[in-house]
């Protein structure tokens, strides 16, 4: 227990680490009790874990309907922040002043702002595999990660740049494309390429596509042809008409000059017009395009597609000025524009200075070519045509030569064959079309023949050629190889340059050495202000794509330029590429979400078709080949960019541009939840998962059985979607085993749950369950396996499974396993449809990580180490760990640690409640109940989810009809925050009474809604909605007219109860600071110091004449240190004295101040409630009256004494706390030690009542026991015989390290008990081995017995007086098993300890101060509001008839003898506001009908049924 | 699935739903959130706890014109207020007799319990009623 307050002036803020039940019960807590919440989830929405179950155990509540309030309340409260996709990423500070450093992950997508809608996902073209239906299904890059999540926004899961985005000069977003390809979107697939460059077309056919060298999938198999894919979009798209875009609006006054019309000019001038200024084009030559359209052969690039794309550009509005060379740079600057780009390319051909080059016939590529496209071509028919150079220009011409009809083509070059610059698919293509390569020359000159003609080239044979660093070639010729080849027309390709006679050197542009312009790299910037530069004309040639991206750097810069910006960009912190590894990319495979299948071939014209014409060579994919291929990305980026999300979403919510965020956040406490992870199944190999597709985990199973899961709750089997008939369940998988000395837990509880829910789905169903123990030992937990075994007919084999077979035709599966028999054991093979991993609880890479940033102490599992006198206290002082990061446990104990958590951060911080708390203030509300009804209605199109399927304004329209409402209008997205803000002003303005909203489900939005009517000054209860999204346009998508009549119908209604609505009535209530403790055992004592060290008052009442309770009968507690902690390798036991504990504890309540202790007490009965109750105890000294405002059961369990086994007829018979007494004793010095110890024990497990509900704490305390007695004796001889050993959790380590140290454990069925008997020899126990059927007899010196826990005597009596239930065992019965296991229905009482249900001391110390801090979230304020939708009494009516006294769940009516009823008879019902919690059940029941309830009103809901179905019905009340 | 439009001339019975404001509500929702799809003449009515149904909610419903009316609340044993669904279920039965006694019929009336996942539950609830509605035709109060 925590109680030393370090700091006087603590930070009153806590961080809780981790969003599932735990963190969100101890954020509601703490948040409650007056403290500041940080809630840091690393998912994108809170609900962890639970959120995934379909139901619980043991009362198989739907997970859902209990967990969602919670996460609403926490998503709701103001002072909980929710800090989602955050990590906490360091720590700074004490206890009490912590500086945490968080860090929080980019989700792409406004919080603020993102209303849910799901338009986003709708539209989304990228799937992955969903992480919450773990795997079964696919879902969106943009996702929420639940239909119920909280916070309720969508998160766009990005990992990094794809790999082929990255190798793309102009960053195309190729992923994205292929994705919407794959969906058959192209209009959407062509805009995202059109986002990065402006000629698709163009880079579908002549690109050297270095995306596809980086493809990762390059790695699998053969990478996307993406080229293709491009081509085929663009191909696609432009069958179809042309659609203009719309002009760019002129933004800036500023003109800029872009020179030279090629891919480079015009992507800067169409970024530039984009931008707003005026763009001017010149172009020397006729038509625009550059070099793509004189410079790249027809037969590669359509005339048409470069036309086209040219054109879209001009019609953004960009000036092109054909046919106007620009001669003098000045001259633009005096024609008024701002800036100037020049973008000339390199379209001067380079010639060799060797001798011939004079000779007609000799051509140079670059005007050969452009002759070609302008339609002059040269006559080269029959004659035989050298092309000089060996790149792909080269090719070009020698592939238009052939197509001009040629007699033959040759090439000739410097490099050999393998190192031709030249792709080799253009090398091949040339090949395959006749071409001849002479590769490895160098040429001499060009020989003349006898007409003046050229006869031949003369060449020498090329012995070593390189180029330098600095761009110089060293080649080596072999003097001796002189030779000619014959030739008629000689065509130089070995490059080209830009030409720059506009810019002679007084112009102020520098030039290099290598004849292109020098500019910044980075900026594009010439040497001569507002001059810019880029493409060809800087770099020499280069491709299409970097000519484009060249053109955008270039308009960003100039943009800056005009701008008056610094030129050079800041830099921008950039995602991470994606680099899939091979084994990556193979557990993808193994998972089945990737196929190993080689790229779709792009169809070809044959050569025989393609050498004599300009028809493109390449013919592009149909349809479903696109689809194909695009099906083959493996998506590396996950979210692509493709902007799909942004044109669509309405609420301007998605931002692509978002960072990580860092920020350090003071705190005066840290609770540590960050839950756990299912083992990975696959490290159990011999169970195939991941092989065999029809064995899953339970987690799966659960989300197979989910009504809202992936196949709808049908649980169907993966491999076939068939439904299971046969079911096996593998227990313990990834617990007890070699590697994991630990028990999860709850996979024995989960495992039955989830198979009785699978029989009740398909009642046929046959269930095995395979398991070691079930450890069934919680609250109800044995009656379920009981019920699953005997209504349900589920079959439990007391086995380990060694290995499961799939048979390869069914997939069915062959479960193998050791039977033990009376002739031995033996090998059964069993078949299964499915089979179920019942997985363990591991901590995950993460949570390892966080200890280790915290510096908290974990052990070598991950797990949290923590003293099991200081259970929830971490190694470091302020920061508490709660859930299954202190060791597996299941939803109760977590939520119960959750709440002890909070209690324990109060003890470092209770100076500082309230301190960092905000309250809302509300301006003062006006009193409307005089005034007539003015209703205002507002419509919700929620982007396209209400307006997409039905007529939201005619909605309107109609509600403006209705009687009462003086306002309607619609809202594009009506919780969006200025439209919140809209309906305050409108409330105000208009002065509306009564606010009606017809949008989605009032279950997450009417207290957003009640909340911007009261900023107006309105009470919430004026306020209604009509859910017409859930309820109409998402169920009846197809039916616009019945969806829109419905939701005239629905609204109709809503509005009808809006007229009759009343004021919520709220009173507050002062609250009585005081604590009632009940019982002073340890839970009492616990409850009572942790209350009073935070400075509560606290009445603590003990029956007996001491305190200390059962505690006093524990004499030592143990624990197990593993090996690996003290690197020594082995373990060892850690012994902890209780009774110094419990001393301590006596000590401390005895001399607290405010504590008042009454002994030999008792509670006799109370009235009020929560915040405010009487109390009246009888003490000593007569009966005392005291005023609390909370009280705490905590009076605990005693061990049962029958007379099983012989018990109290012999002196050697004893139970386990006599035998603990016994060890205690021997350890006394006056006794001697070790002394009287008996040789040989016989335990018996499970006596008595323990067949009927598990008893919890028995089989660890033998255990302990036995371990105590061999520590002492360790020669004693210890049989245990037992039904199950429930060692659950970290007990399970003293289990094995009794069975190291020799103890026998002998199992028995509860229909063959042991037989004992006191014979003249001594004792003697028989019992019989089922499983081997031998019948084993023991005479041991002693019988030592576990009998449970049972309640104490008069429990009956104190529940009646407490009014609080108890369950059939005569524990007391909290609210709810899961989710309030320390509440009672009634508000204000809590309880804690053994009253509740047999548990350790940790966990009656953790649930003790988990009721201080229940009780502190009521007595930590000064008043408490009471009333609202409450059931009203009118006593003139009542006949005091006692009806709603004895139907009430709560117990909240009373016959008040001071009213008077009908006829002035005396006593009428009284139902207190406080404690009514607005169920009607009392007023449906009431035969004097003198009851109503608060907003349900009869007339209220006679109306709305009226109004639903009489479109006439509705009208103005009164 | 498609639901029978309105064009084919048949007979769209009018559906009253009454449900609590836990499990049923939500599980209305759930329908919603997965899509699926049920007939557009079911209109719902939400009551704090189906511990609330009265008969003469029920009844008002059938004489506004109703053709059938359906209560639906959690599951029982997971009432949130211990057993109202049970109170609720009790009524409805008493309301179906009484339904078959004034020549109306019992069968147009039908409790159901559903947790908060089922929406597909919900929505066949609602398409079995109908399909039963259509079968029995308009409600005899309809036009009285």
């Amino acid at each position: 227990m925590e109680h030393n307050v370090e700091r006087n002036d603590p930070v009153g803020a806590v961080m809780v680490v981790g969003g599932g039940i735990a963190g969100i019960q101890a954020s509601l807590d703490l948040a409650e009790s007056g403290y500041k919440v940080y809630l840091v989830e690393n998912k994108s929405a809170i609900g962890g874990h639970m959120a995934q179950l379909d139901k619980t155990f043991p009362t198989n509540d739907c997970a859902m309907c209990i967990v969602s309030p919670k996460l609403v309340d926490c998503g709701r409260h103001r002072n909980i922040e929710l800090l989602t996709d955050s990590d906490v990423v360091g720590i700074q500070g004490d206890a009490g002043d912590f500086t945490v450093q968080v860090q929080t992950r980019p989700r792409y997508i406004d919080l603020d702002r993102c209303t849910g809608c799901g338009d986003c996902a709708d539209v989304c073209p990228v799937i992955i595999p969903s992480h919450f239906d773990e795997g079964l299904v696919v879902q969106r890059a943009a996702h929420k990660l639940y239909p119920q999540a909280v916070p309720n926004a969508y998160a766009i899961e990005k990992r990094g740049i794809a790999p082929c985005r990255d190798a793309c000069p102009a960053g195309q977003r190729a992923q994205g494309y292929i994705a919407l390809i794959r969906e058959g979107r192209y209009e959407d697939a062509l805009r995202v390429i059109k986002e990065d460059n402006p000629f698709p077309g163009i880079c579908g056919r002549i690109c050297n596509h270095r995306c596809e060298d980086a493809c990762n999938r390059g790695k699998l198999d053969d990478p996307i042809n993406i080229h293709a894919l491009k081509r085929f979009v663009t191909d696609k798209v432009y069958a179809q008409p042309r659609v203009p875009p719309e002009p760019a609006e002129r933004v800036h006054d500023q003109r800029v000059a872009v020179i030279g019309s090629g891919p480079c000019g015009l992507t800067a001038a169409q970024d530039l017009c984009r931008m707003g200024y005026g763009v001017t084009v010149f172009e020397a030559l006729p038509v625009a395009g550059g070099m793509l359209r004189v410079g790249v052969p027809e037969y590669r690039l359509p005339s048409e597609i470069v036309d086209r794309e040219v054109q879209d550009i001009v019609d953004l509005g960009v000036e092109l000025r054909l046919n106007t060379r620009v001669d003098d740079l000045d001259d633009v600057f005096r024609e008024g524009f701002d800036a100037v780009l020049i973008a000339v390319g390199a379209h001067e051909g380079r010639m060799l200075p060797i001798e011939g080059i004079d000779l007609p016939g000799v051509m140079v590529n670059t005007s050969f070519l452009r002759d070609v496209r302008l339609g002059a071509s040269p006559d080269i028919a029959d004659k035989r045509v050298m092309v000089l150079g060996g790149g792909n220009v080269a090719v070009d011409v020698a592939r238009t030569a052939v197509r001009l009809g040629a007699g033959e083509v040759s090439m000739a070059c410097l490099e050999s064959r393998e190192t031709m610059p030249a792709h080799d698919w253009e090398i091949e293509a040339a090949e395959a079309e006749g071409i001849q390569i002479y590769p490895s020359r160098s040429f001499k000159r060009i020989v003349e023949n006898e007409e003046n003609g050229i006869g031949g080239l003369e060449c020498l044979n090329v012995t070593f050629m390189e180029f330098g660093a600095d761009g110089r070639l060293t080649l080596e010729t072999d003097p001796h190889s002189e030779h000619i080849i014959m030739c008629d027309v000689v065509i130089f390709s070995i490059g080209q340059r830009a030409g720059l006679g506009f810019i002679p050197e007084s112009t102020g542009i520098g030039v290099t050495r290598q004849a292109t312009i020098a500019v910044n790299p980075n900026t594009m910037a010439a040497t001569r202000p507002g001059v810019f530069a880029a493409g060809d004309a800087t770099t020499g040639t280069a491709f299409v794509i970097e000519a484009v991206a060249s053109g955008h750097q270039a308009a960003e810069s100039i943009h800056r330029y005009l701008r008056g910006e610094e030129l050079e960009q800041p830099p921008k912190p950039e995602l991470p590429v994606v680099d899939l590894a091979r084994a990556e990319i193979g557990e993808r495979i193994q998972r089945g979400e990737v196929e190993v299948t080689p790229r779709v071939a792009m169809p070809e014209l044959p050569v025989e078709d393609r050498v004599a014409n300009f028809a493109e060579v390449e013919t592009g994919y149909t349809d479903e080949l696109a689809q194909a291929e695009a099906a083959r990305c493996l998506a590396c980026g996950i979210c692509s960019e493709c902007l799909s999300c942004w044109y669509t979403c309405q609420a301007d919510a998605i931002n692509h541009d978002m960072l990580e965020r860092a920020q350090a956040i003071q705190v005066g406490a840290v609770v540590l939840a960050p839950g756990y992870e299912a083992y990975h199944a696959e490290q159990s190999s011999e169970y195939g998962w991941g092989r065999y597709p029809n064995v899953v985990t339970a987690l799966q199973f659960e989300r197979l059985l989910s009504a809202s899961g992936p196949t709808h709750g049908h649980v169907q089997r993966p491999s076939d979607g068939e439904t299971s008939k046969r079911i096996a369940f593998l227990q313990c998988v990834g617990s007890r085993d070699q590697t994991h000395d630990y028990c999860s837990s709850f996979c024995c509880m989960y495992a039955t749950k989830e198979a009785i829910m699978a029989i009740e789905h398909e009642s046929d169903t046959q269930v095995t369950i395979f398991m070691m123990d079930m450890r069934a030992f919680g609250k109800g937990y044995l009656e379920y396996y009981h019920r699953a075994q005997e209504r349900y007919g589920i079959r439990y084999v007391r086995c380990r499974v060694s290995k499961i077979r799939q048979d390869p035709q069914t997939h069915n599966l062959l479960v193998r396993y050791v039977q033990d028999g009376a002739e031995g054991p033996s090998i059964v093979e069993e078949e299964f449809d499915l089979v179920v991993l019942s997985v363990g609880v591991e901590m995950s890479d993460g949570v390892r990580e966080l200890g280790r940033r915290l510096s908290v102490d974990l052990d070598e599992h991950g797990f949290c180490r923590t003293h099991p006198l200081r259970p929830l206290q971490t190694s470091r002082p302020g920061i508490f760990a709660v859930g299954p990061f202190r060791g597996p446990k299941d939803i109760p104990e977590t939520v119960v640690e959750a709440s002890g958590a909070a209690a324990a951060v109060g003890a470092v911080l209770a100076p500082a409640r309230w301190t960092r708390t905000e309250d809302v203030v509300y301006p003062p509300e006006r009193d409307v109940s005089e005034e007539e009804p003015r209703v205002g209605v507002f419509v919700c199109h929620c982007g396209s989810n209400i307006g997409g399927y039905l007529d939201v304004p005619s909605v309107a329209e109609h509600a403006r009809t209705l009687p009462g409402v003086v306002h309607a209008e619609d809202n594009l997205y009506t919780c969006s925050q200025d439209a919140i803000q809209h309906i305050t002003e409108q409330t105000r303005e208009l002065g509306l009474n009564r606010v009606v909203v017809a949008s989605c489900t009032p279950l997450t939005h009417e207290p957003l809604f009640q909340d911007s009517i009261r900023q107006a000054g309105l009470n919430p209860g004026m306020f209604q909605m009509a859910n017409i999204r859930n309820q109409c346009s998402w169920v009846h998508p197809d039916q616009w007219d019945a969806a829109t009549e419905k939701s005239k119908d629905l609204v109709r209604m809503a509005v009808a109860k809006a007229l009759r609505l009343e004021s919520l009535r709220k009173t507050e209530v002062p609250v009585e600071k005081a604590v009632l403790v009940v019982g002073g055992g340890v839970a009492g004592m616990t409850a009572a110091l942790t209350l009073a060290d935070q400075g509560f008052p606290v009445h603590l009442v003990e029956r007996k004449d001491r305190l200390g309770g059962n505690l006093r009968n524990i004499m030592h507690i143990v624990d197990w240190e593993s090996g690996k902690a003290q690197g020594n390798g082995k373990g060892k036991l850690v012994w902890h004295d209780s009774q110094a504990f419990l001393q301590q504890l006596v000590e401390r309540v005895d001399s607290h101040s405010h504590i008042t202790l009454r002994l030999q007490s008792e509670f006799l009965e109370s009235t009020g409630f929560a915040g405010a109750f009487t109390s009246r105890l009888r003490t000593a000294n007569g009966v005392d009256e005291i005023r609390h405002g909370a009280t705490i059961v905590a009076t605990g369990g005693v061990e049962y004494r029958g007379q099983e086994y012989g018990y109290g007829s012999d002196p050697r018979i004893v139970t386990q706390q006599e035998f603990e007494a016994r060890l205690a004793q021997a350890d006394d010095p006056s006794s001697g030690s070790g002394q009287g110890l008996p040789d040989s024990v016989v335990m018996i497990l499970c006596v008595g009542p323990a067949e009927r509900y598990c008893s919890r704490i028995c089989c660890t305390t033998a255990i302990k026991n036995v371990l105590a007695l061999k520590q002492r004796n360790p020669q004693a001889q210890v049989t245990v015989i037992y039904h199950d050993i429930r060692t659950y959790g970290f007990m399970e380590r003293l289990y094995q390290e009794a069975r190291r140290q020799g103890v026998m454990f002998v199992h028995y069925e509860f229909d063959q008990k042991p037989d004992v008997r006191v014979t003249d020899s001594g004792l003697q126990i028989a019992v019989r081995e089922p499983v081997l059927g031998k019948d084993m007899v023991y005479h041991p010196d002693m019988l030592v017995l576990s009998m449970p826990v049972v309640p104490p005597e008069e429990v009956d009596e104190l529940a009646t007086r407490l009014k609080v239930p108890l369950d059939l065992d005569g524990f007391f019965l909290e609210a709810h098993v899961k989710l309030r296991p320390v509440d009672f229905s009634s508000d204000g009482v809590f309880l804690a300890g053994m009253a509740h249900y047999p548990k350790f001391l940790h966990e009656a110390i953790v649930q003790a101060q988990a009721a201080a801090a229940r009780a502190m979230t009521i007595v930590s304020r000064d008043v408490l509001e009471v009333g609202g939708v409450v059931a009203e009494v009118d006593v003139e009516k009542c006949v005091a008839c006692l009806t709603c006294v004895r139907i009430c769940p709560y117990r909240v009516p009373q016959i008040q003898a001071e009213f008077s009823g009908v006829g002035d008879i005396v006593g009428a019902a009284y139902i207190e506001p406080a404690q009514c919690h607005g169920c009607g059940i009392c007023v449906s029941e009431c035969p004097a009908k003198a009851i109503q309830l608060v907003r349900y009103r009869g007339e209220q809901i006679e109306a709305q049924i009226a109004a639903l179905l009489e479109p006439e019905m509705v009208e103005v009340c009164e | 699935m498609t639901e029978q439009d309105e064009t084919n001339g048949g007979f769209e019975p009018e559906i009253t739903v009454f449900s609590c404001i836990y499990c049923a509500y939500m599980a209305v929702d759930t329908a919603g959130v997965l899509r699926i799809r049920y007939p557009a003449n079911t209109k719902l009515v939400k009551l704090p706890c189906t511990g609330k149904t009265d008969m003469r909610y029920l009844m008002e419903a059938f004489e506004q014109g109703a053709d059938g009316v359906c209560v639906v609340g959690c599951p029982i044993g997971n009432c949130h207020h211990v057993h109202g669904n049970e109170r609720g279920q009790a009524r409805v039965k008493y309301t179906k007799q009484l339904l078959d006694e004034i020549g109306l019929g019992g069968e147009r009336l039908e409790m159901y319990f559903v947790s908060g996942g089922m929406g597909e539950t919900f929505a066949n609830a609602v398409r079995g009623m109908t399909e039963r509605l259509r079968a029995l035709g308009p409600s005899p109060l309809k036009d009285g």
